[in-house]
């Protein structure tokens, strides 16, 4: 379980100001959940992924994470270059795990992920989508209680993506990690998340359960509902009039 | 261009270089003291190597270049690790380093005799001097440009300093350290007859200097070709060794900007 109490967190500017990014976020992460947190660019979610990370200090607040273990994928697959494909996936346990231990794990965690052929591979060798793959089972591998992700299917064409999408919520299925996962694709959350939290200018706007099965089908009720509701806060409200009124001006 | 073609090309323009070189003795448009001919050298070669000398001037050169280049990338190393782990002491060393820098080797070579004799640690000093700051800048720039998201990986890991350095700064600052120590050893090589200059009784060098003093252009020119041909197979040995043991450094290992 990890819990977040009244975070803020800014970046210093230039001219020695402070740009608040998040302001008295609250978060209680129930253990083995799928937490999605939707937002768009700049909305603070990568920082507030950081923070839990322990990448960066918050300003303000306290952070509880009650003994997990942290993985962590980013947006990009971040792959040392000068490792093979396995060596790369038992980086973080090398040296923390006997030899034979260490091989039977990545071993498994590379048929997990599909990737069991391109084992001797280069990094630069692989396809956009199995080195984010390499990532995820890097991250896995070390058996984290808590698995954070950054967007980390933002640069997959469509088909990986949902096959990717697919792929997690097996793997996540299978292991019980709690994941946090940080988009901005409405349909990804829809896909993905057990709960969906909208981060809105560094506070959480909105947070609801969604309880439909896995896979699962754009179209069914429960879906249909979120989706309406998640539109209604990110467009509704803020983006549409703007837009209503940036037409009138340009139509009149 | 591949390596076959790159190496069939080099075979070909020093076929052609020496052509010219014979071509221009043989027709006698040098005079054979200032470029003694290929057959000249060649004799002297041959009783270079009968007598044993070559082999002990050569194996002597060796040893000592070989010193000055291991305490330099020591000394480069543990430099660059400590300036990387401290901005502190980045800031305190930099001045005097850049400054050391802009002096050749050679203009140290009355302080080094005072400090340091005029035995062999005099003339390992030298080729440290000038085996230092290509490797010394190769380490610097290469850990500068250490991509930061791979060091955020181990980060988020948490590994400590020591192991952030170790297994990720270091390993992906190879291909820039890897360009610093072919310079090295090139600058090492060629600081070999200032190094073997003065007070000196063996080394190609010496051998140089020696033959020149006895007007024995053609022994001259067998030093010259011997540490030419040493430089050149050191550095392809260099390469070959990173090709084998850094398959994934496939970016071009040329030297830019030499």
């Amino acid at each position: 379980m990890a819990e977040l109490r009244r975070i803020t967190h800014g970046y210093p500017l230039p001219d020695g100001s402070r740009k608040t990014v998040l302001q008295d976020v609250d978060l209680t992460l129930s253990q083995g959940g799928f937490h999605v947190i939707l937002g768009r660019s700049g909305c603070g979610k990568s920082t507030l992924l950081r923070l839990i990370a322990g990448l960066e200090t918050p300003d303000h607040g306290r952070i509880d994470l009650t003994g997990d273990k942290v993985g962590v994928v980013f947006q990009e697959p971040r792959l040392m270059p000068w490792l093979s494909v396995e060596e790369n996936v038992g980086f973080l346990i090398k040296g923390r795990v006997a030899a034979d231990e260490l091989a039977a794990r990545v071993a498994a965690m590379l048929r997990t992920v599909g990737l069991a052929r391109v084992a001797r591979a280069w990094p630069d060798q692989l396809s956009g989508g199995m080195a984010q793959r390499v990532a995820i089972a890097r991250a896995l591998v070390s058996r984290p209680g808590l698995l954070l992700m950054d967007e980390p299917f933002g640069a997959l064409d469509a088909f990986t993506r949902k096959q990717m999408q697919d792929e997690l919520v097996q793997i996540w299925r299978e292991t019980g990690t709690t994941i946090v996962f940080v988009t901005h694709d409405i349909e990804e959350a829809l896909r993905l998340g057990q709960s969906i939290l909208v981060l809105e200018e560094g506070r959480f706007a909105l947070k609801f359960a969604l309880e439909a099965s896995y896979p699962r089908d754009g179209a069914e009720p429960a879906v249909n509902a979120a989706r309406q509701r998640l539109l209604d806060q990110l467009f509704a409200r803020t983006a549409l009039p703007d837009r209503v009124a940036t037409l009138k001006r340009t139509t009149a | 261009m591949n390596d076959s073609k790159r190496f069939s090309l080099a075979v070909l323009v020093f076929a052609g270089l020496f052509g010219l070189w014979a071509g221009s003795s043989a027709m006698g448009l040098v005079s054979p003291f200032l470029l003694p001919s290929p057959l000249d050298v060649w004799k002297g070669f041959v009783g270079l190597v009968g007598n044993g000398k070559l082999a002990d001037h050569t194996g002597i050169s060796i040893l000592r270049v070989l010193m000055g280049y291991a305490l330099a990338i020591v000394l480069a190393l543990a430099l660059s690790l400590m300036m990387a782990a401290s901005r502190v002491f980045a800031a305190l060393a930099d001045p005097p380093l850049e400054f050391l820098r802009q002096i050749p080797p050679l203009a140290l070579m009355p302080l080094i005799m005072l400090w340091l004799g005029i035995g062999e640690a005099q003339k390992v000093g030298i080729i440290v001097l000038a085996c230092f700051f290509p490797i010394f800048l190769g380490f610097r720039g290469g850990f500068a440009q250490v991509d930061p998201r791979l060091i955020e990986v181990g980060h988020a890991a948490g590994f400590p300093r020591r192991e952030l350095l170790r297994r990720i700064a270091l390993p992906a600052a190879l291909p820039a350290i890897v360009i610093g120590l072919r310079l090295g050893l090139g600058h090492g090589w060629r600081a070999l007859v200032g190094a073997e200059l003065i007070a000196s009784s063996a080394g190609l060098g010496y051998m140089i200097l020696d033959a020149q003093d006895l007007a024995r252009t053609d022994i001259v020119m067998v030093g010259i070709l011997v540490i030419g041909a040493i430089g050149l197979a050191a550095d392809a040995g260099l390469k070959a060794l990173v090709r084998w043991r850094m398959p994934w450094i496939r970016q071009d290992l040329e030297l830019r900007n030499g």
